[in-house]
């Protein structure tokens, strides 16, 4: 046996790649009975994808996994759970449709041939419901209940079996205070039984409550497992952004002008944003931050008139925006450039060509009428992937055989076909290589000197940072904070986060 | 995703193979068919029986050129066969009465006649893209419905008997007429095809097609008008089909309420093994009439080895699996 | 139905008032063949005639068959086009099969009959297992897979039959089977509670429900659980193929020969009938006494425009009406309950 006294997992030089991402390059990682172990790291860092190679969802390309000192391959999410390993993701693996208790026992039902023995089962959701003090009713259907309670039913699931292993991912993002004190509680209590923990957070204050070690991740490397008592907030930030070495961010000078688009009091039906005030203006880049799910990203999609606005008012060049959609908005020339790029933004199938003009179809410059103007079409776009840096610069292969940083650019393509004042980035450079994202960044900078006015929208702190000029922070749902000159830093965005906390609990 | 960024120097000679019958093995595929045949029955490659060919692909090439339409879209039509029974049978009832009623007037008969059969087209594509584009029902639910409605129309108006006495001034318009001695169907299934490809390629609408297809949140948020263009496909889709329908109106001599039977999965079968891929946004006439050709040819070529019909039908069935599994691998590695 | 309705109901019970609160406790469905049975009863003498109301117990028991199959399909998600081919094919097949056992052994009558159900059960089995397979392993929508295969089940009952009837079954078969009256009620009806209540129980109190369910609501999350997706797939497009089948063997019993034309508008009727039960066509959403009790309905609803002497292919034209406004209510009463809730 080659067990070391009280390791539960070890991970030896994990690497996992993707398409044109290096998700995981070279990490070791070790997990101890009874331990709490937080990843720590930005968003695309690469927390997800190790506690998806621990959790079986993806298998590595390269590394060992040693699992109660026997080395594992070929895991599938089966199989890992057959062993204790537990996953909580923030995507639920839950069905809807069916009830709590039924998705509790999903896949292991206490079952004689087939048969299901219900009673049992629903004494046993209550009975586990009931321990984790989770107030949860079993018979309710799962699509009916708020995400937080979602959240339980995901916990609730996990804590099922025999767990040897809990990975929870931001598990506190959707829960109140009372609930969180309760899942620590938990978490306290599994940790005496002897069940390591990974938690994945951004959340300062809960890391330094429940963590016995951190792991900081960045950039898909591991860059140090430290005690949690050994450091201090600052020190962590420090290692999680990093003074980046290889992402150099240029030098913008922002000579803001006149405001372009000013958004009042705005509040969206689905609740995402709610009174929400900003502006931009022209030759500045107006950067938004926030933790995941604070409601940013909703807050340009509904400029852009992709999510249904409740109250409020959007005023474009000094004129109030009567009707929000995507068309009437590019005819205004506001731009918005998602950041999914393959769910939102690009045909994949069709070449970069109609990928870059079609955007601007209802422009003559690209069609009289309904007939296109497919020489002057080519010509265009041709200018636009040279001005892109598009490699290799050629206009007619399908996007789909294109790199993640090159799809970017013929995404971003689209805002040079026409006549765009106000470029709206939502989380631009979400993964993308280094040298696609210094490219992104260059791109804003010649925008700006056009002339143009740039939202930047990124959960990545150092970029929202190095290159705004103003900084607001929002955070659950609402805009907190308006940051401007020397006040832009770290810790002036994360004390937002956790100046909110009490607020809110007090609520 | 792609792998070439994953590993590019692995197996570019077996990628570039499998490209190479991507794009040509229906080709291959054709030629080696004939030629099998022809062994069988020497009949197959003779000049008579290929100028048959040609002339029966006009009427599949248009349904499947009419098929095509929607499944760039993501879409489907199941309703294509009835929709072709109906117009038939519409446009025969209106010539032949009009005729009855006034034998002088034969010009605006035929008019009638025909502008009956493209409304009607027109009033199938409106009612599935309306219900598909704006009421939100899936395609194939849409088109099973509208099916089951055209197929009442047709037998209900016809009395589910074939409508005879269809001037023979019709036939010889859109069948037996020629100009320069190239037949008449073959002179409207190729301007048909052509519009229709300037269209597809040529025109803001025919462009947003793919993109609606290729991903259709995408199309929303470069701001197309995809709810209208998605109704639209439909209508050209059915006013296609109901192009065809005349000719083969014509053909017959009689407006029939079981022309289309074989035509949806027909066109569906053309349509996909020309290489219309079901996932939308990849496919082009040429596709359409190349997919049309092959069916045409396997047909033909199975009748003259004189294999059953119902056996037909049941190769006809294996076909459209075994093209969709195709596809699937060629679209597979996205 | 669905636990949406729990929060517009609170909202809507103000502006409504009491039909619509006696509309939501009955339901829906019900309601309405109470009101389609009262109507009848009082206005149409002929309709409770024992001949009438039997062969609407018949043709609503065929149906209520199918349509449960097919509310398995539609509850993982997928959709069974090939059920009316499957039909004709098991109805040609059971009939060949049994006159031809019958030929070599005349006096044997029982294997000829257990033959000829064997082989019949087989095509569905078999259908059902391809379909299955297709939609499993090669991941291609089930749309064209059971259009393709019904395709080729239509070809081959063509092909056996050369589109004549098939005679020549056991007149046991016919006489004391098909066309039987069991304690003053058709044969049909007795099978068609049996499997009303099979499926019933496998839905609610087996394994193979929830999975089934769990594929539909949520593919991924069945199978991070450790559910066996492909295994209850195809399970579930098996069992719609043999329940198809089942029904033709009762079909064909009444009609005393077997043929290649026999599925009507079966096919069709099974999705409506499902579509109107509420079984969402995404899948994970069905309930099989609902789509025993549309079925119903539907039967009713023919039998009414029969015997009103509405002509058949008009009846076609209406069912075709019905599916595709059945799921555009579907349609928009998701949208609506989706912005009540995101308010």
């Amino acid at each position: 046996m080659s067990e070391q006294a009280g390791t539960l997992l070890e991970l030896t030089g994990i690497t996992k790649r993707f398409p044109g991402v290096l998700a995981l390059d070279d990490v070791d990682f070790e997990l101890r009975h009874g331990e709490v172990h937080v990843l720590f790291g930005e968003n695309g860092a690469g927390k997800s994808t190790l506690i998806n190679v621990i959790s079986g969802t993806f298998a590595q390309d390269k590394g060992r996994f040693v699992f109660r000192g026997e080395e594992v391959r070929h895991l599938t999410p089966h199989k890992a759970r057959v062993m204790g390993i537990s996953p909580v993701f923030q995507e639920f693996s839950l069905v809807p449709d069916m009830t709590v208790d039924e998705n509790l026992f999903l896949g292991r039902e206490r079952a004689r041939f087939t048969l299901l023995n219900k009673r049992a089962m629903r004494a046993t959701a209550r009975q586990i419901i009931a321990e984790l003090g989770f107030d949860l009713d079993p018979t309710r259907k799962v699509g009916t209940l708020s995400r937080a309670h979602q959240q339980m039913v995901e916990i609730a699931k996990a804590l099922l079996t025999d767990v040897k292993l809990l990975i929870l991912d931001e598990p506190t993002a959707s829960l109140t205070e009372a609930e969180t004190t309760k899942l620590f509680a938990l978490i306290d209590k599994l940790r005496a039984q002897g069940v390591g923990i990974i938690y994945v957070s951004h959340r300062m204050g809960e890391i330094k409550q429940v963590a016995d070690r951190i792991t900081v991740l960045r950039d898909g490397r591991k860059i140090a497992t430290v005690a949690a008592d050994s450091v201090s907030d600052t020190e962590l930030v420090e290692l999680m952004a990093g003074r980046k070495i290889d992402v150099l961010f240029p030098r913008i000078d922002h000579r803001p002008g006149e405001r372009l688009l000013d958004v009042r009091d705005l509040t969206l039906v689905s609740g995402a944003v709610r009174e929400v005030s900003f502006h931009a203006r022209a030759g500045e880049i107006t950067g938004i931050a926030g933790l995941v799910g604070c409601g940013k990203s909703e807050l340009v999609r509904a400029v852009f008139g992709l999510e249904p606005i409740a109250g409020g008012s959007v005023s474009l060049f000094d004129k109030e925006v009567s009707s929000f959609d995507p068309l009437a908005m590019l005819r205004a020339g506001v731009c918005y450039f998602p950041s999914d790029r393959v769910a939102e933004g690009l045909a994949l199938a069709r070449p970069i060509r109609e990928n870059v003009s079609m955007a601007a179809l209802d422009l003559p410059g690209f069609a009289r009428g309904q007939v296109l103007r497919r020489t002057e079409e080519r010509r265009a776009v041709q200018e636009i992937a040279d001005r892109l840096k598009l490699r290799p610069a050629q206009i007619e292969p399908a996007v789909g055989r294109l790199s993640g940083g090159n799809r970017q650019k013929v995404v971003l393509g689209r805002g040079l076909s026409r006549d765009i004042r106000v470029f709206l980035f939502d989380e631009p450079t979400v993964g993308i290589d280094v040298g696609a994202k210094l490219e992104v960044y260059e791109l804003m900078k010649v925008l700006l000197d056009l002339g143009a006015a740039i939202v930047l929208v990124s959960s990545e702190l150092p970029e929202v940072l190095n290159l705004s000029n103003r900084v607001y922070v929002m955070h659950r749902s609402r805009m907190v904070a308006e940051l401007t000159g020397a006040d832009i830093n770290e810790p002036a965005v994360l004390a937002c986060f956790f100046r909110e906390e009490p607020a809110a609990a007090a609520a | 995703m792609n792998d070439t960024t994953l590993r590019p120097a692995e197996s570019s000679a077996g990628r570039s193979a499998a490209a190479f019958f991507v794009r040509y093995g229906l080709v291959i595929a054709l030629v080696v068919m004939e030629l099998g045949f022809a062994i069988v029955e020497p009949l197959v490659l003779s000049p008579g029986n290929l100028l048959n060919v040609l002339q029966q692909t006009t009427y599949i090439a248009v349904f499947a050129a009419a098929q095509m339409v929607v499944i760039l879209t993501r879409g489907f039509d199941l309703s294509l066969g009835t929709c072709v029974s109906s117009v038939s049978v519409a446009s025969a009832l209106v010539m032949t009465s009009m005729v009855a009623a006034d034998p002088g007037n034969l010009p605006s008969a035929l008019a009638m006649g025909i502008l009956t059969g493209l409304g009607l087209g027109v009033a199938v594509g409106l009612f599935n893209g309306f219900c598909i584009s704006v009421l939100n029902v899936n395609a194939f639910v849409t088109t099973l419905g509208s099916f089951n409605i055209c197929f009442g129309i047709a037998t209900t108006i016809s009395d589910g008997r074939p409508v005879f006495d269809v001037p023979k001034e019709f036939s010889e318009l859109m069948y037996s007429g020629t100009i320069l001695g190239v037949p008449a169907p073959v002179i409207i299934a190729v301007a048909v095809l052509a519009a229709l490809h300037l269209l597809l390629n040529g025109t803001v609408f025919g462009r947003s097609l793919y993109i609606i297809g290729g991903n259709p949140r995408a199309a929303t948020l470069a701001g197309l008008p995809s709810r209208r263009y998605l109704v639209l496909a439909y209508v050209l889709c059915s006013v296609l089909a109901a192009v065809g329908a005349l000719m083969l109106t014509a053909r017959t001599g009689s407006g029939e309420p079981n022309l289309g039977g074989n035509v949806t999965l027909q066109s569906i079968a053309a349509a996909v093994i020309g290489g219309v891929s079901l996932r939308g946004g990849v496919g082009s006439t040429y596709a359409a009439v190349l997919g049309a050709v092959f069916v045409t040819a396997l047909s033909n070529c199975m009748g003259l080895a004189r294999i059953d019909g119902y056996i037909q039908q049941i190769i006809l069935g294996c076909v459209i699996i075994a093209a969709i599994f195709v596809d699937r691998l060629r679209t597979g590695a996205r | 139905m669905s636990a949406t309705t729990l929060d517009s109901s609170r909202a809507a019970r103000g502006r409504h008032g009491w039909l619509a609160n006696a509309l939501r406790k009955i339901g829906f469905l019900p309601a309405l063949l109470i009101v389609l049975v009262g109507l009848l009863v009082a206005f149409e003498p002929r309709f409770m005639g024992t001949f009438n109301l039997f062969n609407v117990l018949r043709n609503s028991s065929a149906l209520m068959i199918v349509a449960s199959g097919q509310m398995l399909v539609l509850v993982v998600g997928g959709f069974d086009l090939s059920v009316g081919a499957v039909i004709a094919l098991t109805s040609v097949v059971t009939a060949k099969a049994m006159a031809v056992t019958l030929e070599a052994a005349p006096d044997d009558v029982s294997t000829a009959i257990l033959f000829g159900v064997l082989a019949g059960m087989a095509c569905g089995f078999v259908t059902g297992l391809v379909n299955g397979a297709c939609v499993a392993f090669l991941r291609i929508s089930p749309f064209m897979v059971t259009l393709g295969t019904s395709s080729i089940a239509t070809g081959v009952a063509l092909l056996l039959t050369n589109g004549i009837p098939v005679y020549g079954m056991p007149d046991a078969f016919v006489k004391e089977f098909g066309r039987a009256i069991w304690f003053g009620l058709p044969m049909p009806v007795y099978v068609s509670v049996a499997v009303l209540a099979l499926v019933w129980f496998m839905q609610r109190q087996t394994t193979v429900g929830r999975y089934i369910h769990a594929i539909g609501g949520n593919m991924q999350a069945a199978m991070v659980s450790g559910v066996n997706t492909n295994f209850y797939l195809i399970l579930a497009y098996t069992l719609c193929g043999m329940l198809a089948s089942l029904t033709s063997i009762l079909l064909t019993a009444r009609l005393g020969s077997g043929q290649a034309t026999m599925s009507g508008n079966l096919m069709l009727e099974s999705i409506a009938a499902g579509v109107i039960a509420g079984v969402s066509l995404r899948g994970g959403v069905g309930r099989v006494e609902m789509v025993a009790l549309s079925a119903l309905f539907l039967s009713i609803l023919t039998n009414a425009m029969n015997l009103l002497k509405i002509n058949s292919k008009i009846q076609t034209i209406f069912m075709g009406v019905i599916v595709v406004a059945a799921v555009a209510l579907d349609e928009f009463a998701k949208r609506r309950s989706r912005d009540a809730r995101g308010r």
